[in-house]
């Protein structure tokens, strides 16, 4: 059943959730982001895009595999580090993120399941926040499959009704994180649901930006490899990342030994992101690099997202939060370059 | 429980040999786990740990069928491959694996098979060639064409000697040398040159980029369809296990679902390997 909570109750439910680590969309130095709410009282669900997406706390930036030591001669021993600690919760989830999360899910599982990815993420209950208007301009959720109040990937998703938030529970893990505030949620009423119901109808006219009919894009990019639209398009690019960096679906990482002392050998094996932007990424230790340029690298990123994982899992890896867009130092559209794709000719 | 993946098993160097000298320099070394282990098929890979340097994908150049060793013929090129060129009988690196899928060996029961190897490729290959080599009566005619630059380039020299009485074996050298007595040339030369049959056969080439185009091509010359040659593809990979997004051509990552592949199959793929 859903539930309504006064918004002067908020910091209550917070302060009722010890067990968690809480986080929140918080600004600091000048940046909204997703940080440990150390005080209650200071959290506000009023804020616009953050600039890091949820994903940091499930797939964090950087993240120690195991330690090793030198024993003996020759002799290592190896400790695991796998991430411990509280359950995480995190408000203010927008869906797009949340969205973005059932696709890392996707990657991170499967046969061979990544055992660092899932004990973050099983630990972690999502609190969503409709957008009521898109948080940024750059906003297209629609475009790709996805809403400004889409559930997936949510736990619970709050509506703002004003004074107060609309909740609707979706999980066992939401329900349990609800019922952590006790009396202070109330049983909703058919005006209630109502009132939500149209600021979702709502938010879906006010996206100032979309990206249509796409269903083709994918056998389109296919016949497009060897075109020079790539050169063309990536011109300007100057490597720096931001765009896959700061995507709430990318996923690729780098894995590297940090070496601490020498004599005896110590040190941690260290996963950090990692980018298909980068020259580097691809190289191989020849020199030979299958991605040799800026067009190869740029069209590996419209190529996965709209191609490849289509083919693979039936779904766009981009949730159109418009991060790409909104960040790129010189102005790379995701949005300009799919229509251009779209309206090739074949 | 599933034991993680990303933490490698402690093996022990048990051998060293140095295949090839100079600048680039090929070794092959014998490991074995200090405790537990894997089986592996033909053409899968391993990652191999040197603690405080990193990792490198290898594949496995010895038999499923010999199981108290894991061999790799490594090339000194990079970071970690340099390292493994420092160790020693009696060392310590981690492995982990096995990945990726392997050559359809069940498959080809009944054929011939013919290896085409150029360089350190023939590591990849070797595997395949010693399996069906213990296994010959269930396979037809295995023959070898190898090649290296120069005879000092050539690698398992005395293995390819002991070979000869047991399979058909065409080396060549890329520039004549005074003493060279077999072919000179390319290896895709070699195969215009000595033309195997391709009814009832397999080719699996493997080597440098380039090899593998001209191999690929002399062999469709030859009479070869696309669906009896087989190939591996190497690209630089971190996880080996379709996560970290590096090694992928087109939707395939070649970590997991190569690095063997028909021409039939690679063919189809976009060109970035």
């Amino acid at each position: 059943m859903d539930k309504i909570l006064a918004k002067k109750d908020f910091p209550r439910w917070l302060e009722a959730l010890g067990a968690y680590d809480v986080y929140a969309p918080q600004l600091i130095d000048d940046v909204w982001n997703y940080e440990l709410a150390a005080d209650p009282k200071a959290v506000s669900l009023d804020y616009p895009q953050t600039a890091i997406p949820a994903k940091k706390i499930v797939f964090p930036q950087r993240e120690f595999f195991f330690e090793f030591r030198e024993a003996d001669t020759d002799d290592y021993k190896l400790k695991e580090l796998l991430p411990e600690g509280k359950p995480t919760v995190i408000f203010g989830v927008r869906a797009c993120e949340g969205k973005a999360v059932t696709l890392t899910d996707l990657v991170f599982g499967g046969e061979i399941a990544d055992d660092y990815y899932w004990k973050r993420r099983n630990a972690a209950v999502l609190v969503g926040l409709a957008c009521a208007s898109p948080p940024s301009t750059n906003c297209f959720c629609l475009s790709v499959n996805g809403s400004p109040h889409s559930k997936e990937g949510l736990d619970v998703l709050m509506t703002d009704l004003g004074d107060q938030y609309y909740v609707e529970i979706l999980t066992d893990k939401g329900k349990k994180l609800v019922s952590e505030g006790g009396a202070i949620f109330h049983e909703a009423k058919p005006p209630d649901k109502k009132a939500a119901e149209k600021i979702h109808a709502d938010s879906e006219k006010k996206l100032a930006r979309e990206l249509k009919n796409i269903k083709d894009v994918p056998a389109k990019l296919k016949g497009m490899f060897a075109s020079p639209f790539w050169d063309d398009e990536s011109m300007s690019c100057i490597r720096c990342g931001i765009c896959t960096y700061l995507c709430p679906t990318c996923h690729c990482f780098d894995i590297n030994d940090e070496v601490e002392s020498q004599t005896p050998l110590a040190g941690r094996r260290v996963r950090t992101w990692d980018t298909c932007q980068f020259p580097d990424f691809t190289m191989h230790s020849s020199g030979h690099n299958p991605r040799p340029d800026k067009a190869a690298r740029l069209r590996q990123r419209i190529n996965h997202k709209f191609q490849y994982f289509v083919e693979v899992w039936q779904n766009y890896q981009c949730t159109g939060c418009g991060r790409c867009i909104t960040l790129c130092p010189v102005g790379i559209d995701i949005i300009k370059v799919v229509e251009k794709v779209r309206d090739h000719a074949s | 429980m599933r034991a993680n993946v990303y933490l490698p098993k402690l093996t022990k160097v048990i051998s060293v040999k140095e295949e090839v000298g100079g600048v680039r320099s090929i070794k092959t070394f014998r490991t074995q786990f200090l405790d537990g282990g894997f089986t592996h098929k033909c053409g899968q890979c391993a990652m191999l740990s040197i603690f405080g340097k990193g990792e490198s994908m290898i594949s496995i150049s010895s038999s499923p069928l010999v199981k108290d060793y894991l061999q790799f013929s490594i090339l000194k090129m990079g970071r970690v491959t340099s390292a493994i060129h420092d160790l020693e009988v009696g060392s310590i690196i981690g492995i982990r694996g096995p990945y990726g899928n392997a050559f359809p060996i069940e498959s080809w029961k009944g054929k011939n098979i013919l290896f085409a190897g150029g360089g350190i490729g023939l590591a990849p290959i070797w595997s395949v060639l010693q399996t069906t080599l213990l296994l010959k009566k269930d396979y037809g005619d295995l023959t070898l064409i190898y090649g290296a630059r120069t005879s000092p380039d050539i690698v398992f020299k005395e293995e390819l000697a002991d070979l000869k009485s047991k399979m058909t074996v065409h080396l060549s050298i890329d520039v004549a040398e005074p003493e060279w007595k077999e072919f000179v040339g390319f290896v895709a030369q070699n195969i215009l040159d000595k033309k195997p049959s391709p009814v009832n056969t397999i080719a699996i080439t493997c080597g440098p980029p380039i090899m593998i185009k001209t191999c690929i091509k002399a062999l469709s010359e030859i009479g070869f369809k696309d669906d009896q040659i087989y190939t591996t593809v190497e690209n630089k990979m971190k996880c080996g296990i379709g996560k970290c997004g590096r090694c992928n051509i087109g939707r395939h990552y070649v970590c997991k679902d190569g690095p063997v592949y028909s021409w039939a199959e690679l063919r189809q793929l976009p060109q970035e390997y």
